[in-house]
């Protein structure tokens, strides 16, 4: 499913990754995650809970289910030959459900670290009213063009600390 | 107040647990519920450099499961003030003293380095490694934890680091 291969050389400061869209997301998909989960957190799907008793304005998405959207995000983006070593992120606002969201990451920084090279990038999440709802970095290792893969399992090596830590 | 001497004593406490093996069917409906069915999930690629299917990533930080003969968490289901609330099975850490304060996420940090296989255990190794208190804009105390997570194979390999911080209210 990610057959494309993502080479260092061709990743440039400023350039957007591919979007993710996901949604909307109902209330049946929160109930799906939380029974693969075994979350039983009643602000899922429970709304006269969330709303009355937790005085939340609706049923909450997860928190770590839109950490899974980011993930995937960029795994499709760093392609088969790539890694994403790093995720952080803060979340920032809530997201309820009914809302569809949309994960996005621009290249912040680049360079080379041995084996492989090293992209830092931003990351965020909006929803149809463009709303962010989460405010983070990511770090990806992409192969050099003329390069093979980046080795499995990820060994950092020398790129332990090339970039300060994600937020 | 939220940090009482009772919270405050969680901190810096940790636990070991060992997975059940990942589970085929179990990594279907996980890849199925974030909507991401890459079939190097079910069977894997020939030729990959996995060594045979895999899970999601952040897998290894949901997959622990209550064990049998266990306390159901859902046997006070039937009280209006039940919130469904714990984190002892994901963590294998005691929930905090603080029934009744509503939880929302408020941060995570991961650093990935190799996918859990099929029929691969998982170690998990998890920390209350902060727990502090905050004010709200409007003056509500909130307390936020940091637990602190790692994940191997039983054979040592690592998987995954994994930061994740709540906050209650």
């Amino acid at each position: 499913m990610t057959a494309r291969r993502l080479a260092f050389e061709d990743v440039v400061v400023g350039d957007d990754v591919p979007e993710l869209r996901k949604g909307p997301l109902t209330s049946a998909h929160l109930m799906r995650w939380s029974a693969a989960t075994e979350n039983w957190h009643r602000i899922h799907y429970d709304f006269p809970f969330a709303v009355e008793r937790d005085r939340l304005p609706g049923l909450l998405i997860h928190g770590d289910l839109k950490l899974q959207f980011v993930f995937q995000c960029l795994i499709r983006w760093a392609g088969d030959g790539g890694w994403v070593w790093k995720v952080a992120v803060q979340f920032r606002d809530i997201s309820l459900a009914g809302e569809t969201l949309t994960i996005w990451a621009r290249v912040a920084d680049k360079k080379r670290a041995g084996q492989f090279g090293l992209v830092k990038l931003v990351v965020g999440m909006r929803n149809e009213h463009a709303k962010e709802s989460i405010q983070g970095s990511a770090v990806v290792a992409p192969p050099y063009a003329d390069g093979s893969a980046v080795p499995y399992p990820f060994q950092p090596g020398d790129a332990v600390g090339a970039f300060e830590e994600p937020a | 107040m939220l940090l009482t001497d009772e919270v405050r004593r969680y901190i810096g406490f940790g636990a070991m647990t060992c997975s059940e093996p990942v589970e085929k069917g179990a990594v279907r409906r996980f890849a199925q519920a974030i909507m991401d069915e890459d079939p190097k999930y079910a069977e894997g690629e020939p030729g990959d450099r996995f060594g045979g299917p895999i899970a999601p990533p952040l897998y290894p930080a949901l997959m622990f499961r209550r064990p049998l003969g266990t306390p159901d968490p859902l046997a006070h289901a039937a009280d209006p003030d039940y919130d469904g609330l714990s984190l002892a099975t994901s963590t294998g850490l005691p929930d905090l003293p603080l029934r009744g304060h509503g939880l929302v996420s408020a941060g995570a940090e991961a650093e990935f380095y190799r996918y859990a296989r099929h029929g691969e255990s998982v170690v998990q190794h998890s920390a209350y490694r902060d727990i502090y208190e905050r004010e709200s804009k409007n003056g509500q105390p909130l307390l936020f934890t940091l637990i602190e997570s790692e994940f191997r194979t039983a054979e040592g390999e690592l998987l995954l680091r994994f930061r994740y911080r709540y906050v209650r209210r």
